[in-house]
């Protein structure tokens, strides 16, 4: 391993939270393909088939990346961050509203991180606002408030771990939920199949317990 | 809070990851090896962001594996220093307050980064200012009437400024002797430490500066005493 640049360019929480997102829900396709191929290759045997099913093979996310995906898209949509409230477009107006105002890049990247709304807020990030923008200030904080969509979007909101592990149980739900799409459309023939490939001790119970249902 | 860190290394792709597109293959392994992982000097790694070059897999003498030559960029969590960052309060102790953002909780504020006057309250387990006040003994701060004080209570949400980080990297000592012997686990230091400071107007808890949710903290301690 070589570190070639430690520092090659700075992030912006927003850029790192959609990254984040994309990579979760392509994690959630390539699991649902896998089941998808497993459960084609288990038909197929039942069938009598014994030749498994030549398919792209599972990449599996590792152990730690899914922690740390997890947590960090934790924190950066929980509700005392704004990110919440961004959007691409909005960031875009606002780094070309501060254009003319000679921030630092620091100075930049720390107001679209924070997005002020208070003048408090942005003495901490911005150093002498004071002599260097006098009474500029309140410009600037408009400039914020324009790119912050007025209330958060419900779909994304999600409020610390709490939220998070909310999250990932909706995802799970909707997962579930197009399993039994696919059990419905030909029910039956399917699920005997099922029960007869099923070499578990449960197998014969499951069917005498439908028996006693009829 | 984040950056990009551009990376060179040798990664190996088992034959049962053939099928695979390489790309694909590599940024799994490449995450496999890195995500949350503190490299020394860089931060803590996130994940891949994209792939810069890639050389052609070679099969070395000896195993099946497919080695390849990459280039690649991480997303690394490295504060710069005189960030300014929102974290949640862990934990307080005698010698400061420690912070979490969610992925990583190595940050401190040490006593000396705290806003003066401000002293430790045991009972409470949390640090408070006394905002304008001529104090500055512990003792006579613990003696002021609770009501007055602006404590710093666990998992508040706080705004901070990175002062300093550090990385220890400390070499795994001889084997210990297991059998028969019990361990003793020495207190290991964390690969990475964050120093943060909130000795300045308009950080420490947010909601110190919203002026909105102070009147209800008062409240609350007006029922504890």
């Amino acid at each position: 391993m070589e570190v070639v640049n430690p520092r090659s360019a700075l992030l912006s929480n927003y850029e790192v939270l959609s990254l984040l997102r994309e990579l979760e829900s392509d994690n959630l396709l390539r699991t649902k393909a896998a089941l998808r191929i497993k459960k084609e290759e288990e038909t197929a045997n039942g069938a009598g088939s014994s030749l498994p099913l030549a398919g792209n093979p599972h990449l599996e996310a590792s152990e730690n990346l899914r922690t740390i995906e997890v947590e960090a898209i934790g924190y950066l949509s929980a509700d005392y961050l704004p990110i919440t409230a961004q959007s691409e477009d909005g960031i875009t107006k606002l780094v070309r509203g501060l254009a003319p105002y000679n921030l630092t890049k620091a100075e930049k990247l720390q107001i679209v991180n924070l997005a002020p709304t208070l003048p408090v807020e942005l003495y901490v990030i911005v150093e002498e606002l004071e002599e260097r923008f006098g009474d500029r200030i309140d410009e600037i904080l408009e400039h914020v408030q324009a790119s912050l969509t007025s209330g958060p979007k419900e779909s994304t909101l999600t409020n610390g771990i709490n939220g998070q592990t909310s999250y990932t149980a909706v995802t799970e739900a909707s997962v579930v939920v197009q399993e039994d799409d696919t059990w419905d459309e030909d029910a039956d023939a399917i699920y005997d199949e099922e029960i007869f490939d099923d070499t578990g001790a449960g197998n014969g119970v499951e069917g005498d317990l439908e028996m006693d249902e009829d | 809070m984040f950056c990009l860190s551009i990376l060179k290394d040798t990664v190996a792709i088992h034959p049962s990851n053939f099928g695979a597109p390489p790309e694909d293959a590599l940024i799994a392994e490449i995450n496999k090896k890195y995500a949350n992982r503190v490299l020394h000097e860089v931060g803590l790694c996130i994940c891949v962001f994209d792939i810069a070059e890639a050389g052609e897999g070679k099969v070395r003498y000896g195993d099946g594996f497919l080695w390849y030559k990459v280039v690649f960029r991480l997303v690394v969590f490295r504060p710069f220093t005189s960030e300014v960052i929102v974290a949640k309060v862990k934990s307080s102790d005698e010698d400061g307050i420690r912070l979490t953002v969610g992925f990583f909780d190595d940050l401190y504020i040490p006593v000396a980064y705290l806003p003066q006057p401000s002293a430790f309250d045991p009972n409470e387990r949390a640090h408070f200012w006394l905002p304008d006040s001529a104090l500055t003994t512990t003792t006579e701060l613990l003696d002021t009437p609770v009501a007055e004080r602006m404590y710093i209570d666990q998992g508040e949400v706080i705004r901070v400024r990175v002062e300093s980080d550090e990385f220890c990297d400390d070499e795994p000592g001889p084997p210990k002797v297991t059998e028969g012997v019990q361990m003793k686990h020495e207190p290991k230091r964390p690969p990475y430490v964050v120093c943060c400071s909130i000795a300045e107007q308009g950080l420490g808890p947010v909601a110190w500066w919203n002026g909105s949710t102070q009147v209800e903290e008062g409240d609350e301690e007006m029922e504890q005493g």
